[in-house]
Order: C-alpha cells, then sequence, then structure tokens
C-alpha cells in the first residue's frame, strides 16, 4: 500500500512555527520555576498566530505537537511535568475551539489574538493547576497559589497575545 | 520568594488530609513533658488511654525516683547504712536491665554515679545555674570510683561494696517508662500512637495508610535537624547536652557525666539511637554521648544498636551506613557527614 | 494595533475571574496557625499566631511571658533558672513545642502544615 503524501507550502509553515514554538519551550523549560511545569508560557505565542492565519485544527497540532517533542527533547515524556503541560495544552486547545466557534458564529464579538492569547494562557494555567491538585498534591492550601498564578497568567498572556498581534500583522503585510 | 514556594510545595507534598482522627495529648509528668499522638481511634477511647498513661507515668516517677522519698530512696539508704538491701517488684526489672546495659556499655552507661550527679547539682527537678563544684571535691568521690560494677544482684537481694555507690536510673528510667506506656497503650488496643518524652520517642503503628514522620531536633537551637520516618515499634531516642544544663562563665555544664571523669561528657553534643528496646536506646544514647566521636562505633557494637547518628561539638554529623539511608537532612546547608563502617 | 470587541470582553472576564479568586483564596493563607498553650496540664488557651501580642502566664515559679509575632512565638521570658525556653528562641511550624519545664508552661503549634507527626528533642 502506497500513500502519497502531498505537502504543501502551507505545511511547511506550519512546520517550521512548530519547530520554533517547540524552541520557545525549549528555552522556557531551562528557566527557574516555583512549581514544576509552570512557565510563562510564551510558546503560546505561535500557537494564537497559527489559530489566527491557519484556523484552530493547525493551531491545536502546533500546541500539542510542542508538548511532545518538547518533553521528548528535553527528556521529560511521561513525567509529571509532561503531564502538567499536556493537561495545561489540552485545556487551552479546548477553550480556544470554544472561542474560534463563538467567534465565527457571532462575528460582531469575535475576539483578536490578544483574547484568544488571554484565554489560552489561563485555561492552560487552570488546566496544570487542576490537575497537579487532583493528582500530585490534594491539599487545600495549593488553592492559596491560584489566584497568584492566574494572573501571572493573565499578564503573561496579554503579553503573548501583542506580540503575536504584531507577528500577524507582519506575515499578512508581506504575503 | 522562589525558595519559599518551593518549600510550600515540599511541605504540601508530604502532607496528607486536613481532616484526620487525630488525638494529642500533652502531659507535664515524669519530670519531662510527655506529648502522646493517637491516631485512628474515638476520641473518648484516646482519651481514656490518655488518662491511663498519665496515671501510670505518675507512679512510674514516684517509685523510680533517686531524690525523692520512695522506694529506690529507700534501697538507696539501706544500701549506705547495711550494703544489702532487698529490692523491691517495681524496681526488679529496671534493676535487671540496667545491670545487663551496664556491662553492655563497658561502663559508660552507669546509674551507680548518683553522688556526682548530686555533687554537679543535676539531682534537682530544676537545674541550678552554677558554679560547678570544686575539682577537690569530685576528685574525692573518683577516689572510690563508684560503679555498677560494684553492685551484686542475686535474685531479689542487692550488695554493694562502695560507700560512694547511690542509684539513679535517670538515664535509663524514661526509656523504659516509654517502653511500659507502649505496651499499656497495646493492651488498650491502641493500634497507632506515638509517646514522646522528652527527647525519648516510641511509635505504634502508622498514621493511616502511610509511616510516622519524626523530625530530630537540631542540638544547638530550635530547628530540625533531620527527619525519618519510624516503623512500628521502633523508639527514636536522642540525648544531649542541651537537655539540662546551665552555662557558668561561658562554659556550657550539662547533665549527661562521664563516670571516668566525673565531669560532663565532652566530644559530642547529642547521640540519636534507634532501636526497639527504648530502655536500651536510652541507655545507650547516653553511653554514646560520653563515648564520643572517637569511641562511638564499638561502643554501638557492644551493645548491639544499628542505627546511631552522633553529632560533636563542630557539628559535624558522624551516622553509620544504615542510620544515613534512613536520614534526611532538614537543614541547609548540609552539615559534615562522616559515615562509619557497617554496625 | 486593532483590538476587536471579544477581546474586550475577554479581558474583562479574565480581570474579574483574577479578582474574585484573589478575594475567595488569598486571605485563607495567613488562617490556621494556633498555638496551644499550657499551664500544667490544663489547656489554658487556644490562640491565633497572627498578629503582635504578648501573653502572661502565670506557674508555680511565677509569670512567663511569651510573645506571638506574625505566625511565630516564643518565650520573652521565664522565672526558670538556667532559660532553656528563652533561649530555645521562635517557633512557627506546626507540631513544634517550646516549654518551660520548671515553671510548667508549655506551647505547642497546631493546624497549619505538620511536617512531622512528633518532635524528638
Amino acid at each position: 500500500m502506497n500513500r502519497v503524501v502531498q505537502t504543501t507550502a502551507e505545511d511547511y509553515r506550519i512546520a517550521w512555527l512548530t519547530a520554533l514554538a517547540i524552541t520557545i519551550h525549549i528555552l522556557e523549560s531551562a528557566l527557574p520555576s516555583p512549581l514544576p511545569g509552570f512557565k510563562p508560557g510564551l510558546a503560546n505565542v505561535i500557537v494564537i498566530v497559527v489559530l489566527v492565519s491557519y484556523g484552530w485544527r493547525a493551531a491545536a497540532w502546533v500546541s500539542l505537537l510542542r508538548v511532545l517533542v518538547g518533553s521528548l527533547l528535553a527528556g521529560t515524556f511521561l513525567s509529571p511535568t509532561f503531564l502538567l503541560s499536556l493537561s495545561g495544552a489540552l485545556a487551552s486547545v479546548l477553550i480556544l475551539a470554544l472561542a474560534s466557534a463563538l467567534s465565527r458564529w457571532l462575528p460582531r464579538w469575535g475576539a483578536g489574538p490578544l483574547g484568544y492569547s488571554v484565554l489560552a494562557a489561563m485555561a492552560h494555567m487552570a488546566g496544570q493547576f487542576a490537575v497537579a491538585y487532583a493528582v500530585f498534591i490534594p491539599h487545600a492550601a495549593l488553592l492559596n497559589l491560584l489566584p497568584i498564578l492566574m494572573c501571572a497568567a493573565l499578564i503573561f498572556g496579554m503579553l503573548s497575545g501583542m506580540i503575536a498581534a504584531a507577528m500577524i500583522s507582519r506575515i499578512t503585510t508581506r504575503s | 520568594m522562589l525558595k519559599w514556594l518551593s518549600g510550600v510545595f515540599i511541605a504540601l507534598l508530604l502532607n496528607g488530609c486536613a481532616k484526620e482522627p487525630l488525638y494529642q495529648e500533652q502531659l507535664f509528668t515524669f519530670g519531662t513533658l510527655v506529648n502522646i499522638s493517637i491516631w485512628g481511634e474515638d476520641e473518648a477511647v484516646a482519651r481514656h488511654a490518655v488518662d491511663e498513661l498519665a496515671h501510670d507515668f505518675d507512679v512510674m516517677h514516684r517509685d523510680w525516683h533517686a531524690w525523692h522519698p520512695g522506694p529506690l530512696v529507700s534501697l538507696n539508704e539501706q544500701l549506705l547504712a547495711r550494703q544489702e538491701a532487698v529490692v523491691p517488684p517495681e524496681l526488679l526489672p529496671l534493676m535487671q536491665q540496667s545491670l545487663a546495659l551496664y556491662q553492655a556499655s563497658g561502663g559508660l552507661f552507669d546509674p551507680a554515679i548518683g553522688r556526682l550527679l548530686q555533687l554537679w547539682g543535676f539531682e534537682a527537678d530544676v537545674p541550678p545555674a552554677g558554679p560547678p563544684p570544686a575539682d577537690a571535691a569530685v576528685q574525692a568521690l573518683l577516689a572510690r570510683r563508684p560503679t555498677l560494677g560494684d553492685v551484686e544482684l542475686h535474685d531479689n537481694v542487692v550488695r554493694s561494696s562502695n560507700p560512694n555507690i547511690w542509684l539513679d536510673f535517670g538515664a535509663v528510667a524514661k526509656g523504659y517508662g516509654v517502653d511500659k506506656a507502649v505496651d499499656r497503650l497495646r493492651a488498650l488496643g491502641i493500634r497507632n500512637a506515638i509517646v514522646v518524652a522528652g527527647g525519648d520517642l516510641k511509635v505504634v503503628g502508622a498514621r493511616g495508610d502511610r509511616p510516622w514522620r519524626i523530625g530530630v531536633r537540631h542540638p544547638r537551637g530550635s530547628d530540625i535537624l533531620a527527619s525519618l520516618n519510624a516503623s512500628s515499634g521502633e523508639c527514636i531516642l536522642t540525648s544531649g547536652d542541651y537537655e539540662r544544663y546551665y552555662e557558668f562563665e561561658g562554659q556550657r555544664y550539662h547533665h549527661v557525666l562521664d563516670p571516668r571523669s566525673g565531669y560532663p561528657a565532652r566530644g559530642a553534643v547529642s547521640a540519636t539511637v534507634i532501636h526497639n528496646s527504648a530502655a536500651t536506646a536510652d541507655a545507650a544514647a547516653t553511653a554514646l554521648l560520653v563515648a564520643g566521636p572517637q569511641q562511638w562505633y564499638a561502643t554501638a557494637r557492644a551493645m548491639g544498636i544499628k542505627y546511631v547518628m552522633l553529632v560533636d561539638q563542630a557539628g559535624t554529623v558522624h551516622m553509620n551506613p544504615a542510620m544515613a539511608r534512613r536520614i534526611h537532612f532538614e537543614v541547609d546547608p548540609l552539615p559534615r557527614i562522616e559515615l562509619s563502617d557497617e554496625l | 494595533m486593532n483590538y476587536k470587541r471579544g477581546d474586550i470582553l475577554v479581558m474583562i472576564m479574565a480581570l474579574s475571574l483574577v479578582a474574585a479568586l484573589f478575594a475567595t483564596l488569598w486571605g485563607d493563607s495567613r488562617r490556621g496557625e494556633e498555638v496551644r498553650i499550657l499551664a500544667g496540664d490544663k489547656q489554658l488557651a487556644l490562640v491565633s499566631l497572627s498578629g503582635h501580642r504578648e501573653i502572661r502566664v502565670d506557674g508555680p515559679l511565677g509569670t512567663s511571658t511569651l510573645e506571638i509575632d506574625n505566625g511565630r512565638i516564643r518565650f520573652a521570658d521565664s522565672p526558670c533558672a538556667n532559660k532553656v525556653c528563652v533561649h530555645d528562641g521562635w517557633a512557627s511550624r506546626g507540631g513544634e513545642v517550646v516549654a518551660c519545664l520548671p515553671n510548667r508552661v508549655s506551647v505547642a503549634i497546631l493546624g497549619g502544615e505538620y511536617r512531622f507527626d512528633a518532635i524528638n528533642f
């Protein structure tokens, strides 16, 4: 059984963007973190760019591939760090699906890169936190950290949203 | 901030649920502060058990006290007057166990040095503020050095050939009392508990689905030096120069006297032992503190102790490898550690 | 840069969520640390470790003074001869015990995070 896999220019571009997301992901894992697996999430920028330029399906691929490949490269595959990253990525992909569907349904109320990015960052943090709380440390005192973590997610979400918006405007002016 | 958050994370990892069937009580008895924790029993059952223990401890304190009027004081007085006495039944097991431990320790644990303790002022419930006794007075007592070796026990009759002998079981009685308290808890049907009398600690069972976790105090300051998990029936016992002491002109004088020199033991500041018998652990910790960093290994071997951690004057921690495998240090930076051969 | 209406909506929702989280969860972090004070065998008081204050406890030798300071407690003074309790300094961890044996006063920290079930001292 032979199948010819057709690659398009778009595939290449998504592959490049995925590689970039993985690079950012790896660079971020080198940063110290108060809780294992909790990162600023700047790789989010790429996911948002892909979402706005190529749609949700492509963004989901980039997001999940980044977690998988990133953990393989960092040697954390199937470790707690990986599970936290994966749950965060799944949560953000799900909320992005919802938000982009809503944007299509109600275009007047649709969100741009900033809105998507904030949603994704906060969902990512909430997803990680839920798994950390449920699986690793089921203790009420961990909840004390939640406001700080969500506040950090909001700030980094805004930041990467602005970077994503700037990138998108460059890409669209070039092409 | 980062360090604090990591600390919170680790603390959380080590902890289970907030609501646990844990009953805790503190008692001033037995000349010390006794902490009792009982896990997994009805509060009424636990409260009853603690009441029983409080009574037991009061009785033991009275029976075994070397200086308050009671059976041991009258035994000592008889020995002094006639060099012979009948040991009352409440003292006989303690006496027999002490003789065996004295021999095993090579005389470093010696309950016959009551006169020396009195000379230093450590027989009192509240240690004095100094000054230490004159050297001539110490030497005078050592001239006829009192040792438990001068005491012979046949059945229940004890003979002494040395007029300087005064029996004070302080270095073993707390451990022996903790053994008896734990036996009593078991007899009362308690399956999970910790009894702590100062540096003497013994556990039964576990705390739910995890073992009891014990912190060992740093000999200097109130921090925790190290922690370890205790299995059922184990006793973790520390003897240190910080338990009863006074400072006089910048010098610390503590209650663990070296029977050979008549002076407080030098070299080590604390000795921690794990053993199944608290009485043995108590005598061993005292003997190891006296033995110090040079001789502890031989003493531990002779007494059949399998886990030892000794902290010396410089803060170096001496351990046997089996102890090192169980200890988690809680201080940063780590102290200097010297491992011995296997015990 | 152009922002859409949805972006503003998301920002408003996100900010209110964070504010709500701070309001409901943040205050708790300082609560739940208490200290049990014992005089003789009787529990004298169960007091919070927050704020700053002094507590005087009478024992057979006289009055021991305890000092509470934002989550920690110590014997500031005690009428005993050798002041071991005062030298012990501050205690703040759940399960920690500081005692003045001669004056029969002790404090035991409850709640918070019990890192140890018992302390061998």
